[in-house]
């Protein structure tokens, strides 16, 4: 057995819990998961069944575990694993599913195929054969938490930068992005670019929040490799900043794998030094909106609008009504797609898909249930509160001409704010047919 | 006294195949359960209440309704199953049994048998099941579609006793081996289901926010 070999199958042991079992052992291989899966959908072939994905890893762990298998490994297609089936298993988990847990939800027995597929991913995380791109981004993002000052300076300039913007577009004067400030209530942590940082920053200024912005980004390209400690890493960044700034509270930005993280894995991995909240910006919307802290104009957008469930966010984390509740104060012709919600398509820009440049075609060919799904709504605005979704969707958008305007929720209700100056890059030509300019106060 | 003898050999069947689903419940309680300290959105106990009941509804699931008629074969096909379980159990006791509710009971099995069989040729005629079956699948299938079988001509022919009991014994053998063991790990698998989606507020769906 090579090192490669022994390492994996260490990683597969480490990781060998009641869940991971069960969903090894449980599956009746009765197919009917097939269409819950968007490869599949958008082609329908045995090796894009879930229950095919995951008989994969079985093999490997049925010639590891059961005493049928061993003593006859053709009855049940056990097989030791080697480089070769190595390299397909990561293969398969890092380019044919997204983790979307769709096939979850519509399984009878309730197969978590995406805890087999993490496991996968892990395996090959330990043993090498993980795509280099995802652990470069994780290392330099745990470089980064390491030595904040190499970049805060820059960091520091462009939020005055910012800041300008802010009282440009607010016409308030007294508008901020405050950083590092010590022991405010919320800690906002962004992704990396302004357009996650502007746009909350007017709605937190207009809700009188007493709130700071982080100086680390929200993703976590640890958790898409399925390495723990990665993971941690990067996740620790942020948990120390909240812990050494005293605040009550984080607010994660739009983004589907950051918030189903820290939301409900980091207070796990983190027992004990984590006794803050942690919401999603969706939920901030929603209580500002709800609690008339910003004042929005429902007749603002009046085009149609449709709302993509990003399955981080909906099915994985329990964000459902949340962002349907902020759309309809917003919108006036509000069309949900079918089907929607915890059932809801995968984009297929999930599980660190769009950082892989090597698979956009099968990315991308993936995605076509979805695009269907958009045209026949017939909307002309689509709403993703998940940055790697709204990537995702804005590459179907151009394959599959779909003609609509993507858009994140936060920007959404910023433009139903009536500012006195829209958003950069959203100036009256890109103001959506028949959307209220904004409200300009002498 | 023949009879008897193939009693008691279904008898140690039933529990060796008892004791062998025990040995594996016993692996996987051995596993370590990740405790979950993220706070609570929505409620475990209802997620995992709505997983065994509501959740498992023909409708509740978008691959349900589309594969209705093959759902709703498995499940007639596992009343069988489990119908043929309990009358085995009782099998000593047929004779207090009035004869039409013995014949009723027969006919709920032929049901559950051909159902079965039903699943048996799907998984050599249909192109995803074939290319998702092992021959453990096949071999599952077809076994507990003998053993409803025999059950339900040994409820209605005596001679057909010791057959039934012999099928009997290699299918409740081969529980914990193969396949069939899925009968354990569902209720492990139901459980995790409805405390993950339950704690997360998915599933009971969430009520609008007003």
């Amino acid at each position: 057995m090579t090192e490669t070999i022994e390492l994996a199958l260490k990683t597969l042991e480490a990781q060998l819990n009641q869940p991971l079992e069960t969903a090894l052992e449980v599956c009746a291989r009765c197919g009917i998961c097939a269409e819950a899966c968007h490869y599949y959908l958008a082609e329908p072939k045995v090796e894009h069944i879930p229950a095919y994905r995951s008989e994969q890893l079985r093999r490997v762990y049925r010639y590891e575990h059961d005493f049928l298998s061993r003593l006859f490994p053709a009855w049940t297609h056990a097989k030791k694993l080697d480089e070769v089936t190595l390299a397909n298993l990561s293969e398969m988990a890092f380019s044919q599913c997204t983790l979307c847990r769709r096939c979850t939800v519509n399984c009878p027995l309730g197969v978590d195929t995406p805890l087999m597929m993490r496991a996968i991913r892990a395996m090959a995380t330990a043993a090498g054969t993980a795509p280099e791109i995802l652990v470069m981004l994780a290392d330099s993002a745990i470089e980064k938490g390491k030595d904040p000052s190499f970049y805060k300076d820059m960091f520091l300039d462009q939020i005055k930068d910012m800041e300008a913007q802010l009282r440009d577009i607010t016409g308030d004067p007294n508008a901020t992005i405050p950083v590092e400030k010590q022991g405010a209530k919320i800690l906002y942590v962004p992704l990396s670019g302004a357009h996650t940082i502007l746009p909350p920053a007017i709605v937190f200024n207009a809700a009188k929040e007493d709130w700071t912005l982080s100086i680390f980004e929200a993703s976590n390209y640890g958790v898409f490799l399925a390495d723990m400690n990665r993971a941690k890493a990067v996740a620790k960044r942020i948990v120390d900043e909240a812990n050494h700034l005293g605040v009550k509270e984080i607010v994660i930005a739009e983004c589907g794998h950051a918030y189903a993280s820290y939301r409900w894995d980091v207070p796990n991995w983190f027992a004990g030094q984590f006794d803050f909240k942690v919401r999603s910006l969706i939920e901030v919307l929603a209580e500002y909106i709800r609690d008339g802290k910003i004042n929005v104009d429902p007749t603002a957008i009046t085009q149609s609008v449709t709302y993509h469930d990003s399955c981080n966010l909906a099915r994985n984390g329990g964000l459902i009504e949340e962002p349907r509740y902020v759309l309809s104060k917003v919108t006036t012709d509000f069309r949900e797609m079918t089907p929607n919600k915890a059932e809801a398509l995968c984009c297929g820009g999930g599980g660190g898909l769009v950082a892989l440049a090597e698979y956009t075609d099968r990315r991308l060919e993936a995605g076509k249930p979805k695009a269907d799904q958009i045209k026949q709504t017939g909307a002309k605005i689509v709403v993703a509160a998940c940055e790697n979704c709204r990537l995702q969707i804005g590459d179907l958008n151009e394959r599959y001409q779909l003609n609509v305007h993507l858009t994140a929720l936060t920007d959404l209700v910023v433009r139903a704010m009536r500012l006195p100056k829209p958003l950069p890059g959203q100036e009256s030509e890109h103001l959506f047919e028949g959307e209220k300019a904004p409200i300009v106060r002498e | 006294m023949l009879l008897i003898i193939f009693q008691l050999l279904a008898l140690a069947g039933f529990l060796a195949g008892l004791y062998g689903i025990y040995l594996r419940y016993a692996e996987t309680k051995r596993r370590v359960l990740p405790a979950d300290q993220s706070p609570l959105k929505g409620n475990p106990q209802h997620g995992i209440t709505y997983a065994f009941t509501l959740g498992m509804m023909p409708w509740a699931k978008e691959s349900t309704r589309i594969h209705m008629i093959a759902y709703l074969r498995g499940i007639g096909f596992h009343i069988g199953i489990f119908a043929a379980l309990g009358m085995l159990i009782i099998s000593p006791f047929w004779g207090f049994l009035p004869s039409t509710l013995r014949i009723l009971i027969a006919c709920i099995l032929f049901i559950g048998a051909l159902l079965g069989a039903a699943g048996g040729v799907m998984r050599i005629a249909e192109r995803n099941l074939r290319g998702l079956s092992l021959p453990d699948d096949h071999f599952a299938v077809w076994l507990t579609t003998l053993f409803i079988t025999v059950t339900a001509f040994g409820i209605l022919n005596e001679a057909m006793r010791i057959p039934m009991y012999i099928v009997a014994a290699i299918t409740l053998v081969y529980v914990p081996l193969g396949k069939i063991r899925h009968c354990l790990y569902f209720f492990f698998s139901r459980t995790f289901f409805g405390k993950f989606f339950g704690r997360r507020a998915v599933f009971p769906h969430p009520e609008p926010i007003r």
